[in-house]
């Protein structure tokens, strides 16, 4: 096959396996099913930086709470384990909390980790490749996780569905990476909001604060 | 502040609101000294352009004094000039980088509403719905402008804010819109439309090397206008006028190299495919009323370039992509890249080589602006072009 076309002058070797899964002998292969109460999201973005200036933002967990959302505080409490706490929703006095751990850490191309005991049940890996091209990265997420009852409460609360977090911290990541802020309209005037407009608050991601990106400005 | 809110379809008011601060590192608060209402604003107005909530605040053609910078702005200062492009661009994403500033992907807050419904969202910008971000707009006292190391055009010589005021969107979105029509020297263009748009969209074309250039309204005010800028003029209302006969007639049977669609989705229409889109939007079948899409595909000569400024927001019927794909054209469109044309459009201006102030019709107070949304959607009162004084007490 590979001799079939021999003149292909940017051509980049065609990776056998790559990205969370989604590569394999050179095919691609869709992201895995939610099974046996199990939810699986798989999420990609182009980020314009090196892989390794990605994977240290990534792994400086206790920064996790300027591009996560609802995250309100992570600390390191080992070599490789953290204790991550979460807002449930508007209240601050209500909060989930777990542990995680690092599984794998191959610096500048991938850490995965998975929860220990504590409010949720997930794990997840993070990629960082090069993208062809030269155009920067291509960070791919997959993270599994069992729904548990206060993540469900937090979806109610919200109006945000777990899976959609994800694919949205990735965004903010990227944000964060490539302009130093997180674009936000969170705190801007505006006129009575009615009571269609209330009720849509969700679906436009206002109940949901964005994150502080790096610099947290006094409200 | 006082600022215009839209509070429903068809109903614009002026309110009183808070102001806006610094919300991130790279935000600027400016003292707005002049705005516009854009034909833009009227796809909101007449409820064309879905996520728009009570209360949002209007407006993306604005310029003013800066008040306040956040901490990372570092090319701005209190005091400085300056005027703002409706599209809002981080300048370091992949697409900032290629100057496709307004396929930006760090500026919508609400990407996945974008991403939804198109694939992909693009910039955010002021004052058009939560789709496209959200932004409190510009028809105010006071504006908040994110990323305002990337955007704002400070404004050195002593140029009137009207001279300059129109570099924020419809001057750019006129050059693009040619530059887009792919024009050769000698060549002939058709635009359709003589609003702000297609106005800058005539004169850019003359800018860039066409020979003659055939301008398309009804609007007795507005088709003068075009001539004054130097195009043949031809009013589609006109009884025994045929659109498409009238460009056979100035082309030689050949019909234009390039042809511009400075209309858009609520393009006006005497004929039965008029009646026809009118009764599919208002069940929702279609959302858009195309009538002038359809006729630019079918007049544009074989192997042409037709351009789309007309903003288009959802689902058209009946374009005809046959007639489109038998003669081998090419279509270019979108929202303006206004990052690459102001500093450069800014020149001509100082040159004098054109007077943007010359396309103002009206000039009013933020208390007015509620009437006159609905005589610009009218187009009554002979109005070409409104200009708000947000500090003006009463009617100049
Ligand atoms: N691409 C962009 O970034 C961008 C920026 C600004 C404005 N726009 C869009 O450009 C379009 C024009 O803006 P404008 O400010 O000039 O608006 P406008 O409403 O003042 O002008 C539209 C003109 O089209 C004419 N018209 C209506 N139906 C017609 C028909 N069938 N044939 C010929 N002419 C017809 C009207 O009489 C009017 O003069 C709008 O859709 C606006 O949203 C796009
Ligand atoms: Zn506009
Ligand atoms: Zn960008």
């Amino acid at each position: 096959m590979e001799r079939a076309l021999t003149e292909k002058p940017h051509a980049e070797t065609v990776p056998q396996s790559g990205a969370a899964g989604t590569i394999l002998n050179g095919h691609y292969l869709p992201p895995p099913v939610d099974k046996d109460g199990k939810q699986w999201v798989r999420t990609s973005a182009l980020i314009v930086k090196s892989t390794s200036e990605l994977y240290e933002l990534w792994r400086d967990v206790e920064k996790a709470p300027l591009w996560q959302e609802q995250i309100a505080e992570v600390l390191v409490t080992g070599p490789k384990t953290s204790h991550w706490v979460m807002l449930t929703g508007d209240d601050p006095d209500k909060s989930i909390e777990w542990d995680s751990e690092v599984l794998n850490d191959e610096p500048g191309k991938r850490v995965a980790w998975r929860s220990i005991g504590g409010d949720s049940d997930n794990a997840g890996e993070v990629i960082f490749e090069a993208a062809p091209g030269g155009r920067g990265t291509i960070v791919t997420v997959l993270q599994e996780f069992r729904m548990s009852k206060l993540a469900s409460t937090w979806e109610t609360l919200t109006g945000r569905n777990p899976k959609q977090a994800v694919i949205e911290n990735l965004r903010h990541f990227k944000a964060l990476a490539e302009t130093g802020e997180i674009p936000r309209i969170q705190g801007q005037p505006h006129g009575p909001r009615g009571t269609s407009g209330n009720a849509k608050k969700s679906i436009y991601g206002e109940k949901v604060a964005t994150p502080a990106g790096e610099h947290q400005l006094a409200s | 502040m006082k600022a215009v809110c839209w509070m429903g379809t068809s109903d614009v008011q002026t309110l009183t609101v808070d102001d806006p601060r610094i919300l991130n590192p790279h935000d600027a608060i400016l003292k707005i000294t002049r705005t516009a209402i854009c034909g833009s604003d009227l796809h909101l107005y007449d409820g064309f352009i879905p996520t728009m909530e009570s209360g949002d605040i209007l407006g993306h053609e604005f310029m003013g004094v800066v008040e306040e910078v956040g901490k990372e702005v570092t090319n701005l200062q209190r005091g400085d000039r300056v005027v703002v492009p409706f599209t809002i661009a981080c300048g370091n994403c992949l697409f900032c980088k290629k100057k496709i500033w307004s396929a930006c992907d760090n500026t919508n807050p609400n990407a996945h509403l974008m991403e939804a419904a198109y694939g992909y969202s693009g910039s955010g910008l002021f004052g058009y719905s939560h789709m496209m971000g959200g932004y409190a707009g510009g028809q105010a006292q006071y504006v908040r402008v994110p990323f305002a190391n990337v955007g704002p055009l400070k404004i050195e010589s002593d140029l009137p804010d009207e001279k300059v005021l129109f570099l924020s969107d419809i001057f750019p979105t006129g050059y693009m819109a040619a530059e887009n029509s792919r024009i050769q020297e000698g060549d002939t263009v058709a635009v359709w439309g003589c609003g702000p748009v297609g106005i800058f969209a005539i004169a850019s074309a003359f800018m860039l090397g066409a020979a003659r250039v055939i301008a398309i309204d009804r609007l007795p005010e507005r088709l003068e206008m075009a001539r004054s800028f130097g195009a043949i003029t031809v009013d589609y209302s006109e009884e025994d006028v045929d659109v498409l006969t009238a460009i056979k007639d100035l082309t030689g049977g050949m019909g234009p190299d390039s042809c511009i669609d400075a209309v858009g989705l609520e393009a006006h229409s005497t004929e039965l495919q008029g009646f026809y889109d009118k009764v599919k939007t208002a069940v929702m079948l279609e959302t858009d009323r195309p009538s002038v899409l359809r006729q630019a595909i079918q007049a544009v000569r074989k192997g042409g370039t037709l351009s789309i400024p007309g903003v288009y927001g959802g689902l058209l019927d009946k374009v005809p992509f046959g007639a489109a794909f038998g003669k081998g054209i090419t279509m270019k469109m979108g929202q303006t890249n206004m990052h690459n044309y102001m500093k450069p459009l800014l020149e001509r201006v100082e040159k004098g080589q054109i007077d943007p102030s010359s396309i103002i019709s009206h000039r009013i107070t933020l208390d007015q602006v509620p009437e006159m949304y609905k005589v610009w959607r009218d187009k009554s009162d002979h109005v070409t072009k409104i200009v708000i004084d947000p500090w003006a007490e009463r009617a100049a």
